[in-house]
């Protein structure tokens, strides 16, 4: 659709979606083309780094106002003929949707293309946002707020009254913590729309394959909006529709989806919930070390819209030209999903013409060059907390360590690695079993500021060979003088 | 107040790997020399460069940087305008010597643009193109031409071997000029209609060539052999399908029609014009533009020869954008070089006879903003 913003006083018209007339300070309206017909078409055959896939072609379209935009496609068109975007036929359609300025228009086309979509006025709809970090939005780590503010006004527009968004962050954070920092719990005030810590609600206990998941009841019994930031995951692959339904399970089960192997339970719980629309927030999107804030923004401009989340995030895997993740394939397999994005239904801008390499993520990098981290499945908390330790450790000159968490750790993977940390309950246990010796054992219960201090030692000392109990009293003093400090 | 040229300096246009303070040295004391005054005499700097991410000199903040280069302490500013950076650098540097007197002013462009690979560096072009609907729908600079050469041709009838002839003529004239990426290097027609297609209807010989190098020019409130009697500067849309004739760039007629009235010539004065050939129509919607010919019969010139190097104006005598070279803000005042050589007889094989009024047209974008000078043999 060509949209321009008019003032018909002045005769003068915008790309941009402004409010008022600069001239005459009069209003400006939105003019909507209703037709387009294609005035020009040029096949490009050098590839850049945002367009890396050629031959492709831009098209000059031209609506009956005689606005125009250009347009990429991958298909031979022909001058002269009309342009028409098809709504979805099927059910588990991705809408991919290029957002040009205006995020709402963005959205309502997005949501208008889809098969079938029915709002009520007396639906119960609850939005699940990302919100894993205390981190601004421009970070790309949340939901963009500006999301979320269209989608409840679209909901508005239909009539809902009973809109809640709801969110949880697992193991220690403070969910609204960061969803202030987000600016999420800002646009739930403006709505005037309840924000819901998941955990302090009630759950429910559901099945599927013999794992039972304890999942929140509002998750239940509402009509479910997606909103996940679409991300690159060093652990999983990539962040997106179905990675985003692992906060609405107790801490519980979050563990021991992880333990019994995240690539297949993630699939069974996606299965055992009631089926979900998914608005994929790439406005943003994140790429390279995500999904936390070691990750960068990638600066996509665009939504990713389906009523199947496995659709959505095969849709984005091959979007970022990354290896689509282990549990998108057995999603697949499962029949949850289709993961097959060439014998899959996609509709508004085309996959390949939107095509771009995001950074991947290296698997085993830390924040710190000398740390890496050796994964044994373990659970998404242990994981970014991992992370955010080594994070601390910017800067500093140090000798290479391997840090170690989870349950599943082998001797193979173990094998030749000379200094090594093991970190959480579930490593401590693993190399003990295992009979491996460590450089030093780090507890997740204690305090973060300990654990920094406690990592620091080994890493800046090559000839240390174990944490001393001198090196436990100067942590204990660290966490002291630390609190002293933010007492002034 | 009247503005003179003393003198000017460039770089041979190429992709030698010196880096830009070795080009601009150079430059300037060509220029310092041809002006006959040393840098003690300069009073304020006007340059313009991309301050290119992807060459790897990482050096932005470029007035203070010729700041060291010279030790001079004096007004050093920083002048972009996408291609037009040169064009637009010289305007303002005129302007600022009407407004304060300052007698001396040197105005450069560099660019070192050819350090990467290519993909990287049509990125870094890119960026020059509107980011939501050109950069987001794949409007690199020859799509965006593209584009605009196919509305054009199908209007005026204008065929891919008009567009040709563009080229060939501005290669013959590149041939000769030693100071040109293509000098000494034999283009034939052949060849040229034979290049790969870049972006349909553009070909590999249609678009100008990316390259390194870097100009100079001293402008002078004392009196030389050369005034520069017209200076005119103006904008349009960035992007070229919001115009509602895309065919037609505003920017060229309006900084055109300035120039011309302050310089009180009309086009039949002109005898001879550097245009911006980023792209061969453009060479083509310029005639039409600039008033060499009526609205659609830019292709009647080059058919004809008239604007060949002994037509009845020659254009791009220094081999333009598409074979001298075209290295971004460098171009702009790389134009005056070739029109100062002219007005000067310096020219050598490419001089054309008694040039006395000529001019130069520097674009930046597809079209988005251009600046006119005019240029005469003072009496």
């Amino acid at each position: 659709m060509i949209i321009r913003w008019v003032c018909e006083k002045d005769n003068k018209k915008w790309l941009y979606p402004i409010e008022k007339c600069i001239y005459c300070k009069g209003p400006i309206t939105k003019q909507k083309g209703k037709k387009s017909k294609i005035m020009g078409i040029t096949k490009v055959n050098i590839p850049s780094p945002m367009h890396p896939i050629i031959p492709y072609h831009v098209m000059l379209l031209e609506d009956e106002h005689g606005n125009r935009i250009p347009k990429k496609t991958m298909r031979e068109h022909k001058i002269g003929k009309e342009y028409v975007v098809e709504r979805a036929k099927k059910n588990d359609a991705v809408i991919i949707t290029k957002i040009k300025y205006d995020l709402k228009e963005a959205l309502n086309e997005s949501l208008g293309l889809l098969n079938s979509y029915e709002i009520k006025e007396n639906d119960k709809v609850l939005i699940k946002p990302s919100i894993i970090e205390p981190a601004y939005s421009y970070q790309a780590v949340n939901t963009n707020p500006k999301l979320l503010d269209a989608l409840i006004n679209y909901l508005k527009e239909k009539g809902v009254k009973d809109i809640i968004v709801a969110e949880q962050a697992m193991l220690g954070n403070d969910v609204m913590v960061s969803a202030k920092k987000a600016g999420i719990l800002d646009v739930c005030k403006n709505q005037n729309v309840n924000f819901v810590d998941l955990s302090k609600t009630d759950y429910d206990e559901t099945e599927h394959d013999g794992f039972k998941f304890r999942v929140a009841k509002e998750i239940l019994e509402r009509k479910i909006i997606n909103i996940p930031v679409m991300k690159i995951n060093s652990q999983i692959g990539v962040s997106g529709a179905m990675e985003n339904m692992i906060r609405v399970v107790d801490e519980e089960t979050h563990k021991k989806m992880f333990v019994d192997d995240i690539e297949k339970t993630l699939p069974k719980l996606i299965k055992t919930l009631p089926k979900f629309l998914t608005v994929g927030d790439a406005t943003m999107g994140m790429q390279g070390q995500g999904p936390t804030l070691l990750g960068e923004p990638a600066f996509l401009n665009i939504l990713f819209v389906s009523k199947n989340p496995v659709a959505l995030d095969a849709v984005f895997s091959e979007a970022g030209m990354l290896k689509t993740p282990e549990y998108i394939e057995k999603a697949g397999e499962m029949g949850i999903g289709n993961n097959d994005t060439k014998n899959m239904e996609i509709v508004g801008d085309e996959l390949d013409a939107i095509k771009y390499r995001l950074k991947a993520a290296e698997k085993g990098c830390t924040a710190h060059p000398n740390i890496k981290l050796i994964d044994g499945k373990s659970n998404s908390y242990m994981f970014n907390s991992a992370l955010k330790i080594t994070s601390k450790l910017v800067g500093l000159l140090g000798y290479e360590l391997h840090l170690v968490i989870g349950t599943q750790l082998t001797k193979d993977m173990l094998k030749g690695k000379e200094r090594v940390v093991a970190y959480g309950k579930d490593a401590i246990q693993k190399v003990n079993d295992l009979g491996v010796k460590v450089l030093a054992e780090i507890s997740e219960d204690i305090d973060d500021l300990e654990k920094v201090v406690l990592l620091k030692g080994v890493l800046e000392d090559p000839k240390k060979k174990r944490i001393t109990q001198v090196d436990k009293v100067k942590s204990k003093l660290a966490k002291f003088g630390g609190k002293i400090k933010k007492s002034f | 107040m009247a503005v003179y040229v003393k003198g000017v300096g460039m770089t041979k246009f190429g992709v030698d790997k010196r880096m830009s303070y070795e080009r601009i040295y150079e430059c300037v004391e060509e220029a310092l020399g041809h002006s006959n005054i040393n840098i003690d005499d300069v009073g304020a700097v006007f340059v313009s460069s991309m301050e290119l991410d992807t060459n790897g000199e990482r050096q932005r903040h470029t007035g203070p940087m010729l700041s060291s280069m010279f030790q001079k302490k004096i007004p050093m500013l920083t002048v972009t305008a996408g291609c037009a950076g040169g064009g637009a650098a010289l305007w303002d540097a005129i302007n600022f010597q009407k407004s304060t007197g300052v007698n001396n002013i040197l105005v450069l462009g560099f660019e070192n643009l050819v350090a990467n690979i290519s993909e990287n560096i049509t990125d870094e072009m890119f960026r020059g193109g509107e980011r939501i609907y050109e950069q987001a729908e794949g409007m690199i600079f020859p799509a965006q031409n593209a584009l605009v050469a196919q509305q054009y041709m199908m209007k005026y009838d204008v065929s891919s071997d008009d567009l040709a002839l563009v080229a060939l003529k501005n290669h013959e004239n590149a041939f000769d000029n030693p100071k040109a990426r293509f000098y000494g290097k034999k283009v034939t027609l052949d060849m040229i209609r034979k290049s790969p297609v870049v972006a349909s209807p553009l070909r590999l010989f249609d678009c100008s060539i990316p390259c390194n190098g870097a100009a100079g020019v001293v402008i002078s409130t004392d009196k030389t052999d050369i005034e520069i009697v017209g200076s005119g500067l103006s904008t349009t849309n960035l992007t070229s399908f919001e115009r509602g004739d895309m065919t037609s760039w505003n920017s060229t007629i309006k900084a055109g029609k300035i120039a011309y009235e302050e310089a009180g010539v009309n086009v039949k004065d002109i005898d001879i014009a550097e245009i911006h050939d980023a792209f061969t129509p453009v060479e083509l919607i310029s005639y039409e533009d600039l008033g060499f010919c009526s609205k659609g019969k830019g292709a009647d010139l080059i058919r004809k020869g008239d604007t060949n190097l002994n037509g009845k104006i020659p254009v791009n005598t220094s081999g333009g954008l598409k074979a001298k070279g075209h290295p971004i803000s460098a171009t702009g005042i790389s134009q005056i070089y070739e029109i100062v050589s002219q007005l000067r007889k310096e020219a050598g094989k490419r001089q054309v006879d008694d040039v006395k009024t000529a001019l130069a047209q520097n674009i930046g974008g597809a079209g988005s903003v251009a600046s006119v000078h005019i240029l005469k043999k003072a009496v």
